[in-house]
């Protein structure tokens, strides 16, 4: 049993970040706005699980002007892929 | 425990949320199809008894008329659907899925109407039910499983309206008519009701 839980990976212990995962998982990108709505966060709060992502590796952003307004997207990358996939194997087996 | 059925029912969620446009009406195509019938009924017993000079502009008005209600009842339901379940309508899913239905059609439209301006009108039938079928299974992918089907239905249709050349519109009524209304209270009975 404590060899399972020792796969669940710590950084996805949120439900936040679970779900910024998720939807990367599915989608090639997803811009910074298209993300809020889905996961109906503030600004603040979905930035701070978006840097705390970024700077494990897990996934990757990219800024861009559309005229003058910043658009960034993020997209997964792959350690963040197959450190989802563990994740998701865990969580499975766990509950099984 | 709990929190890990929680968690994997929230990344389930959140994986269909963000890829799948779900609130996709089946009373949409219970109307939809309930128009074309109407429409072809006009077409069979009006406007084919009439000279062909008349007869070919009155076809495409008839057409474009049903093609326009078949649209607007298919919006009209999915945005009140898409409403009820607090949903933005217009966001980069739905623009993708816009996008991928727009391909298909506009060739197959362009073709139908090359074909109408070199007197090959029974050829449209075929072309308009398999150019709709690509264009369904090309948008599957962000919606209902369903809708795949419906595609693949149309597209084996419309191949028979070419075989059974001067019978076209049977296979266009059902095709656009009677498939719609199956699919559409199928779908209707396993998403809406509940």
């Amino acid at each position: 049993m404590a060899n399972i839980i020792a796969n669940l990976n710590k950084a996805f212990d949120s439900r936040i970040r679970l779900g910024i995962m998720s939807v990367l998982m599915v989608n090639d990108s997803v811009d910074f706005n298209t993300m809020k709505e889905l996961l109906e966060l503030t600004d603040g709060n979905l930035a701070s699980h978006i840097k705390a992502l970024e700077s494990l590796g897990y996934i990757r952003s990219s800024k861009q002007f559309i005229g003058r307004k910043p658009n960034t997207k993020f997209i997964i990358t792959e350690l963040g892929r197959t450190s989802f996939r563990e994740h998701l194997n865990a969580l499975e087996n766990l509950i099984k | 425990m709990e929190k890990q059925i929680e968690d994997l029912k929230a990344i389930r969620e959140m994986m269909e949320k963000s890829s799948k446009f779900l609130s996709l009406s089946g009373l949409s195509g219970v109307m939809a199809g309930s128009t074309a019938i109407v429409g072809s009924a006009v077409a069979y017993y009006y406007i084919l008894e009439q000279p062909n000079a008349v007869a070919v502009p009155l076809l495409i008005l008839d057409a474009l008329l049903t093609l326009f209600v078949s649209i607007s009842f298919g919006v009209i339901f999915s945005v009140r659907k898409a409403r009820q379940r607090k949903l933005k309508i217009v966001n980069s899913l739905t623009l993708k899925i816009v996008y991928n239905l727009a391909i298909p059609l506009a060739a197959g439209g362009i073709l139908s109407i090359i074909l109408i301006c070199r007197n090959q009108i029974e050829f449209v039938a075929a072309i308009t039910l398999i150019f709709y079928g690509l264009a369904l299974v090309n948008t599957s992918k962000y919606t209902l499983d369903e809708i795949h089907y419906l595609g693949l239905t149309e597209i084996v249709l419309g191949i028979c309206a070419a075989v059974f050349l001067y019978h076209g519109i049977i296979f266009w009524t059902i095709g656009f008519g009677f498939c719609h209304i199956v699919y559409g209270l199928i779908m209707y009975k396993k998403y809406d009701l509940n």
